[in-house]
């Protein structure tokens, strides 16, 4: 195949070199919708019968394979079994085929259809999706029948893994120690395909543009990880380059994992408190084991979505207490819920809101919906005896919504006072920064807190009017706008004038080229994904404060986002030529993607 | 479906006690299990009604928490499918979360 440059979602860091492996799970597209002479009907029946049965054999092997570690796939790889099993499913089929004399392919069509819409219908969004499970057995009953089912045989030696797409089933049925990293057209950040790759450790792009049309089997092919690139048949110098590259980044993911421990403080003795932002207890062993000091940022939503039941005060309680026991002596941030454009209940579903990015979210929702409110507020006070809890109120928009939260607080620590339930009385309350207008009066919101976290990725979002996920619009998503960069200033200023203190939560503080000039601002910390924490408190630990406040001075004097990115990227890319290499940043897109 | 209803069929009333109710891990409990007997086995809500033998059709029933359900079976083996039946639900589907 001819030398080309792909781009997707880099899932999992890392760099791979290698021969691609095709596994082609696109849906079948031709499926024969005849009709058949009546006595062959039985033949049609039993063909359908032959082919349920090897892609039930499939799963059957694939489940005997499935190592301990990876328990959950094969859970995923048992419902698929039931599924290929089940009664409904197959014998729907069967009666299609004998009721309307039509081809194996057709009725099983019919049938997958048949139970899509009995499942739409459904209001449990976790049930509803098991619909996805149908279409995975579907698919394959599909492809058996077609003929076009691929024996997914081990390859020979280690290769690059390319599919469509690739379910639990598909990653079991290879050989995972023959998997050197995945590209995959389909998935996103949060794709099954990361998670796995990321557990494995091994390279992954997910959201390929292009991929299947552009790679055959075979191909000799550099996976960038890093960057989000694919290089088909790449030059004789693109491949001495990553060879080395690999190298130098395997090396390098070593020496910071190993150095994740110290402390994130500048050369010149400046102290910076680098926190990790999760939204499962499961994900604490990810923030100790990459050095993070605390939880600057927990979701807590999870525990309401996917539940036909809203959680008890008691299990909230428990979830959150288990955490602040866990990261004692270290901080965790409890913020309260912030739900959106998700829908969390009914009678929010049917307000029918126009935009729900400026409807009814954050603290807004939790003022509307008290009850729920100050059912978690009860358990986030509960929790803080358990260690050192701190409380966030999210969207804060002005100084009135502010007072009414802290009303309400106040109202449930009296409640507690009465039943005899302990708390921490001095218990910190925050709020995030995530709107131009808390921006404007950080001054006059200072006064009533106790510290501010300023979320970049919403302010970004809500200053420059654009959606991210807009790609028409994306290439405006510019943190280093001379907007943002002022705002983020004047937040932690007007922070430190009240002896408050403000740090950042977003993907702005794990970037390496803007981390520098958090810094700068004198931010007093920043709270990241886990996983990036080793890197950038390495970027802390080799620079030193004065380099950071020159540099943020010669930000500001800057009036366009691409002079400040043309800068700043020189000067720190200067100052770690090595480092930000593994790295992929915010502040490179301006020039790729600008129209 | 059931002529003889009133000779052979037999029910017995449970609730759902998993906190998730009865999703994907149960329902393939249940189905697995109801595989075994030869009887036909249903459950029922309300006026809904699905094949035990069916993890589609369980699912369909998206059952939360506390949802009582009346499982009806009829067949040579009917009473022991239901107390087998009736003690996975007792157990909480062996502790599956």
């Amino acid at each position: 195949m001819a030398r080309k440059i792909l781009r997707g979602i880099p899932v999992s860091a890392g760099i791979s070199i290698g021969k691609a492996y095709f596994v082609n799970r696109q849906r079948e597209s031709r499926i024969p919708r005849e009709t058949i002479p009546h006595h062959l009907v039985s033949i049609e029946v039993q063909r359908l019968r032959d082919a349920v049965e090897t892609v039930r054999q499939g799963f059957v092997d694939a489940r005997a394979k499935v190592p301990e570690e990876l328990r959950e796939h094969g859970a995923i790889i048992d419902s698929h079994l039931m599924i290929c099993q089940d009664p409904k499913f197959i014998e729907t089929a069967v009666k299609n085929i004998e009721d309307r004399a039509i081809t194996a392919e057709w009725a099983l069509e019919r049938s997958i259809n048949a139970i899509a819409k009995a499942f739409s219908a459904i209001d449990d969004p976790y049930i509803r999706d098991r619909i996805q499970d149908v279409r995975v057995v579907g698919d394959k009953i599909m492809q058996a029948l077609i003929g076009t089912l691929k024996p997914i045989e081990a390859p020979a030696g280690r290769r690059v893994l390319v599919a469509h797409d690739l379910t639990p089933a598909d990653t079991i049925e290879l050989e995972l120690s023959k998997i050197m990293s995945f590209a995959t057209s389909e998935g996103g950040k949060t794709s099954h395909t990361g998670i796995l790759a990321r557990s494995l450790q091994i390279p992954a792009i997910v959201g390929v543009e292009d991929l299947e049309s552009s790679i055959r089997d075979g191909d000799l092919v550099i996976i960038d990880a890093l960057k989000g690139l694919i290089f088909i048949d790449p030059s004789e110098e693109e491949l001495v380059h990553y060879g080395d590259r690999k190298y130098q980044f395997e090396d390098y993911q070593k020496a910071i994992v190993k150095q994740c421990h110290l402390p994130a403080e500048t050369v010149d003795g400046y102290r910076l408190e680098v926190c990790a932002n999760i939204e499962l207890a499961e994900e604490l062993v990810q923030v100790k084991d990459n050095g993070g000091e605390g939880v600057g940022l927990y979701r807590t939503e999870y525990a309401f979505f996917n539940k036909k039941e809203m959680p008890d005060e008691e299990k909230l309680y428990e979830e959150y207490a288990t955490l602040a026991e866990q990261l004692s002596p270290g901080k965790v941030i409890l913020r309260t819920l912030d739900v959106g454009a998700d829908k969390l209940l009914d009678e929010q579903a049917a307000l029918e809101e126009a935009n729900p990015a400026l409807g009814l979210r954050g603290i807004r929702f939790c003022l509307r919906y008290q009850e729920m409110f100050r059912m978690q507020l009860r358990a986030m006070l509960r929790s803080s005896v358990h260690g050192n809890v701190a409380i966030m109120f999210p969207m804060i928009s002005g100084l009135k919504e502010l007072r009414q939260a802290r009303f309400v607080l106040n109202s449930v620590k009296s409640e507690l006072d009465a039943e005899g339930l302990a708390y921490n009385p001095d218990i910190p309350v925050g709020i995030m920064i995530e709107l131009p207008s808390a921006v404007m009066i950080a001054d006059t919101l200072a006064r009533e807190v106790d510290f501010f976290s300023i979320g970049t990725n919403d302010l970004i979002q809500y200053s420059l009017g654009i959606d991210r996920t807009n790609k028409h619009v994306s290439y405006l998503y510019q943190p280093l706008h001379p907007a943002i960069v002022r705002s983020i200033k004047f937040v932690i200023d007007a922070a430190h004038k009240e002896g408050i203190e403000a740090s950042v939560c977003g993907e702005v503080a794990s970037d390496p080229y803007c981390v520098p000039i958090l810094m700068g601002m004198q931010v007093d910390g920043i709270s990241i994904a886990p996983q990036a924490i080793p890197g950038i408190k390495r970027i802390i630990r080799q620079i030193d404060m004065e380099e950071c406040i020159e540099l943020l001075r010669d930000v500001l004097t800057h009036a366009t986002v691409s002079r400040i990115n043309t800068k700043v990227r020189k000067r720190i890319f200067k100052r770690f030529p090595e480092e930000l290499s593994f790295f992929a940043s915010l502040i490179e897109q301006d020039d790729i993607t600008e129209p | 479906m059931e002529p003889t209803v009133e000779n052979n069929s037999r029910e017995v009333v449970v609730c759902v006690e998993n906190e998730l109710g009865l999703h994907a891990r149960p329902a393939g409990k249940v189905a697995q299990l109801a595989q075994k007997f030869q009887a036909e086995i249903a459950l029922c809500v309300d006026d809904q009604k699905a094949d035990a033998k069916s993890i589609l059709d369980i699912l369909s029933l998206a059952a939360p928490q506390g949802t009582e359900i009346c499982i009806k079976a009829s067949g040579v083996d009917a009473n022991a499918a239901l107390e087998e039946l009736s003690q996975l639900f007792d157990n909480n589907f062996e502790g599956e979360a």
